[in-house]
């Protein structure tokens, strides 16, 4: 075939060695996300992560609602982890309209990022033991985060898309006897997560399939541009909770988890630490909190901004979350963005996967603590 | 050696905890037990009163048919459309009321939110599936009914074998 | 097929009550009849009471009970009975179909939810049942360019060598095995390589990607641990001295084999995890990263088939580390003997008292030991199903350096241990022990 190819296509030799593999939307293994694998043998030759199955055109959908009535459609990229979505905006839009969130809103509200916090990990935990093979650790995690999905019930209203946080607080406030109820289940969630050591993390066949399993070097990973969990395995010291201090974490003592390794088993572990953090974290969150007091700010019906812009960060289970926020004097934003942790580490993907083994490719690829609906949003 | 201690304490771990209790909720028979009656608004202060938000019960005594349940709704879900109903009600010249249909509605309860009159709160009833969409859509009657629910179950953490759900 | 029903009529009734007649009686002989006589002069019929069995024999004693214990008697000593009922298929499925339930259940204990709960009245015991419903009314769907004769052939072949590997385990003494072979063992391992171009036909027939893989991986697997498998047995064989199953069984009687050669057991134990494709060897199964493996594409029975051919074989290879290393039936006898009474005297029945001339049907000694085997079968199964519930998958380079270097180094060493035990003196044909 020598005949002349119309501008902007070409043509390309493949070799006779390499399978494509389409690790489709439609497979065990896979999330919402397509991956187009081709390998050689058992070596991956090249991946190419296939996002956008599940786009919905929430920040589209964002400049056609007035600031409340964005709160439901704008918190279901992540369902479980929906009020740690909602926080960035709800941030953004009090800096906008100049409102100030009282304190005991505050410290609910770091409650309720930690709890999703913890819900969200446990339900990415499930499926990396499953991609793994460890149905056992798919049904522990699930079944532990009951927990605090039912104390997630208990104070917002419903167990996922809560609709709690709203521009200048939250919607209600928590019912009577809460701090005994949370800190019952953050003691046995606290046990029985320890529980995952013995049959996860120090089971020698997870050791000896994740370690060196995809490294990122901590070079690559400041210049690649990660964040959250993966950022943290290589060895980077960057908690947005301890850096941007927002709401009560100020007042509160966040310890990060650090560890060098940057293979997938050190990107497993930090979430599993980071959970245990948050315990600590709800426990003195209850303490500090004042015992009474508003909980919101009434605003004015139908509150505009001026022409301004925000952009506001937050740390979401999956890494840094920002929301810019443009507004021209209108009940509806101008524009929203919404910059999520999961496509900012999807970056990572294509590179760490090249030259690795097939058997190592669900290891890694979860292990970037990605969420395709929320890259996809 | 090391290997081998890893594998003989997994397993370990694996036979205990054939002695730990089932934390399953056994579903339908059990159903969860909620605080309080559904959430609720109080438009004086501003704030709402925290509660399960299932479906919607509206008091007719209450509700002047100003359609701000509706326009809260028109940027969420388009869940609520006012229909005229045959009571008469002094505070109801108009005599419209909020139908709603479950096909569309989301939960997220921005409607009790903007209800200024106490008309419309939210209950504990979240079984609401039908066998056909049109049977979803709950008129003002429908809405009127409490719902009878039977939810008494709830973790239980006293074992020391494990939580369940009892 | 919605018909108008024709008018009854009373004459139109009649003619179909006689057509049918008709058409019975003549199917019936020119087909039954001849059909039961081939049947009648092959089939060896037993002697009972100084007479062959024949219809009326046959006819008299349904009507008196006591004269069909030497019927029972004789059908058990049948190669039918041994094939059908017990050692053999109906034995080994029954244990199968019971792993299958229990390994349910047991793995939903451990993680601590409720298994299959509400098909039949307690904790849903007749899940089996349902599944096996329902796979047989599935519709079995063939792929567009599959191979179709082998494809065909592939489910039925695994289960044909899943049966054939259960006919050596001897189950009790005194020849209860389906096929006494002098060569047992050697036998077993025969089988056993069948199994994995049994993997490969069906995988390649299949002609898809994911199939492919697995059926590759499942090859490897299986062939890289039949070595270990071999090598682990050789210990017993060198200190027994003999290749029969049954003698190797019966050569445990004060000491189990698992006593002296304890590495050759876990070698064993883990190279039969890995034929069995059990977590944490299920590679070739892999469910999150090839689909199903090499039986992505069976539906229906096929896989039904497929899953019984696998737990038959579960059931064999835990009869087979019962025989081989935990001294397969022996055990204190405590099963009660049957009481003399009901032999010598008969049972009471008020003013009658029934004689049954020729029981117990089955002695005492064979039924302990059953019973024992019974046990450490169940317990073996037991350690077999446990690691599904503990370990994840491992991965295909690992797999295959634990099975090419550390299980045949650890073979070997088990091999010098039997050595030194035999040329010390200690055990074997002229040993102390």
């Amino acid at each position: 075939m020598t005949a002349q190819l119309p501008p902007g296509l070409h043509m390309e030799k493949v070799d006779e060695r390499i399978m494509t593999l389409n690790v489709g939307p439609q497979h065990p293994g896979s999330g919402h996300m397509r991956l187009i694998v081709k390998i050689d043998g058992d070596f991956i030759v090249s991946c190419d992560p296939d996002p956008g199955y599940v786009h919905r055109g929430e920040e589209k959908m964002a400049e056609y609602r007035n600031y409340i009535t964005n709160i439901p459609h704008l918190e279901r990229p992540v369902i479980h982890d929906s009020c740690n979505v909602l926080y960035p905006y709800c941030l953004g839009v009090e800096e906008l309209l100049g409102v100030e969130v009282p304190e005991r809103a505050k410290y609910l509200r770091v409650i309720a990022s930690e709890l999703n916090r913890c819900v969200y990990t446990q339900y990415w935990l499930a499926i990396y033991g499953i991609f793994l093979g460890h149905s056992t650790m798919f049904m522990w995690p699930a079944g532990d985060r009951e927990l605090f999905i039912d104390m997630l019930e208990k104070m917002t209203g419903a167990r996922v898309t809560h609709a709690y946080f709203v521009p200048g607080g939250i919607r209600n406030d928590v019912p009577a006897n809460f701090e005994d109820m949370l800190l019952r289940r953050v003691d046995y969630f606290e046990k029985r997560i320890k529980e995952y050591a013995a049959i996860f993390y120090d089971n020698p066949i997870l050791i000896s399939r994740t370690t060196d399993a995809g490294v990122l070097s901590r070079e690559d990973a400041i210049r690649l541009g990660t964040t959250g969990s993966t950022l943290r395995a290589s060895g980077v010291d960057f908690d947005l909770r301890k850096k941007e201090k927002y709401d009560a974490y100020g007042e509160l003592d966040v310890h990060s988890n650090v560890l060098k390794a940057g293979d997938s088993y050190a990107r497993s572990k930090i979430p599993w630490l980071d959970m245990l953090e948050s315990c600590n974290i709800i426990r003195e969150a209850v303490r500090k909190m004042p015992k009474s007091g508003s909980v919101r700010v009434k605003l004015k019906p139908n509150p505009k901004g001026g022409d301004d812009e925000v952009y506001k960060r937050v740390e979401s289970g999956r890494g840094s979350l920002g929301c810019y926020i443009v507004s021209r004097s209108k009940p509806e934003p101008y524009r929203v963005k919404m910059s999520v942790g999961s496509f900012r580490n999807l970056i990572c993907l294509p590179y760490l996967l090249k030259g690795e083994k097939l058997g190592n490719m669900p290891a890694v690829y979860w292990s970037l603590n990605y969420w395709p609906v929320e890259a996809d949003r | 050696m090391g290997t081998a201690t890893g594998i003989i304490k997994a397993l370990n771990s694996g036979i205990k905890h054939l002695a730990v209790k089932r934390f399953t909720l056994r579903y339908p028979e059990q159903k969860l037990k909620f605080v309080g009656d559904g959430y609720q608004f109080d438009p004086a202060t501003g704030v709402g009163i925290a509660g399960y938000k299932g479906r919607h019960m509206l008091f007719h005594d209450h509700c002047t048919g100003c359609q701000l349940c509706s326009i809260a709704c028109e940027g969420v879900a388009e869940a609520i459309a006012m229909v005229k109903v045959q009571e008469d009600w002094k505070q109801n010249k108009k005599a419209i009321m909020p139908q709603i249909d479950y096909g569309k509605c989301v939960f997220c309860g921005l409607c009790v939110d903007a209800c200024p009159f106490y008309a419309l709160y939210m209950t504990n009833d979240y079984e609401l599936s039908s066998y056909s969409k049109e049977a979803l859509i709950y008129t003002p009657a429908q809405l009127q009914v409490k719902p009878d629910v039977q939810q008494d179950a709830e973790l239980v953490f006293d074992d020391p074998r494990g939580a369940t759900h009892g | 097929m919605s018909v108008i029903a024709p008018k009854f009529r009373l004459s139109y009734f009649i003619k179909s009550i006689l057509d049918n007649a008709f058409w019975a009686i003549t199917l019936l002989t020119l087909i039954g009849l001849p059909f039961v006589q081939v049947i009648l002069f092959y089939l060896e019929l037993p002697v009972i009471g100084g007479r062959l069995l024949d219809p009326y024999l046959a006819l008299t004693i349904l009507a008196d009970p006591s004269r069909q214990i030497p019927l029972l008697q004789s059908f058990i000593q049948t190669d039918f009975f041994k094939i059908a009922v017990f050692p053999g298929f109906g034995f080994a499925a029954l244990l199968a179909a019971g792993t299958i339930f229990v390994e349910r259940k047991m793995l939903a204990k451990l993680q601590l939810r409720v298994g299959p709960f509400y098909c039949g009245k307690i904790e849903g015991i007749l899940q089996l049942m349902s599944d096996g419903i329902k796979l047989l009314t599935k519709e079995i769907i063939i792929p567009a360019k599959a191979d179709k004769p082998i494809f065909w052939a592939a489910p039925v072949l695994f289960v044909a060598t899943a049966a054939a590997f259960v006919s050596l385990i001897p189950a009790a003494g005194g020849g209860w095995v389906v096929a006494d072979v002098e060569v047992g063992l050697i036998a077993v391992f025969a089988i056993i390589g069948f199994f994995p171009v049994i993997t490969v036909l069906s995988s390649w027939s299949a002609n898809s990607k994911f199939p492919f893989i697995g059926g590759i991986r499942a090859l490897h697997q299986m062939v890289s641990f039949e070595i270990p498998l071999i090598l682990s047995v050789l210990g017993v064989v060198i200190l027994t001295g003999t290749l029969n199953l049954t003698e190797i069984a019966e050569s445990q009687d004060p000491f189990w084999w698992i006593i002296f050669l304890p590495i050759g057991a876990i070698v064993f134990f883990i190279a039969m995890l890995a034929e069995l494709e059990r977590i944490p060897f299920d590679l070739p199964e892999a469910e999150s990263e090839i689909v199903a493996g090499w039986l992505t594409e069976f539906s229906g029975m096929m896989y039904g088939l497929v899953q019984l051919g696998s737990y038959l074989k579960l059931y064999a290879f835990a009869g087979l580390f019962v025989v081989l290393f935990l001294g397969g039936w022996s055990g204190p006898n405590i099963w009660p003997p049957f009481p003399e009474e009901i032999i010598e005297k008969g049972i009471e029945l008020g003013p009658v008292t029934a004689h049954f001339p020729g029981l117990p049907l089955l002695d005492q000694q064979m039924l302990n030991d059953v019973l024992w085997y019974v046990i450490k079968v169940v317990g073996v199964i037991f350690f077999i199903l446990l690691p599904r519930g503990v370990f994840p998958r491992v991965r295909i380079d690992l797999l295959l350096h634990i099975g090419w270097y550390k299980l045949i180094g650890l073979a070997f060493v088990n091999i010098f241990i039997a050595l030194g035990l035999l040329y010390a003196g200690v055990l074997g044909p002229e040993g102390i022990l």
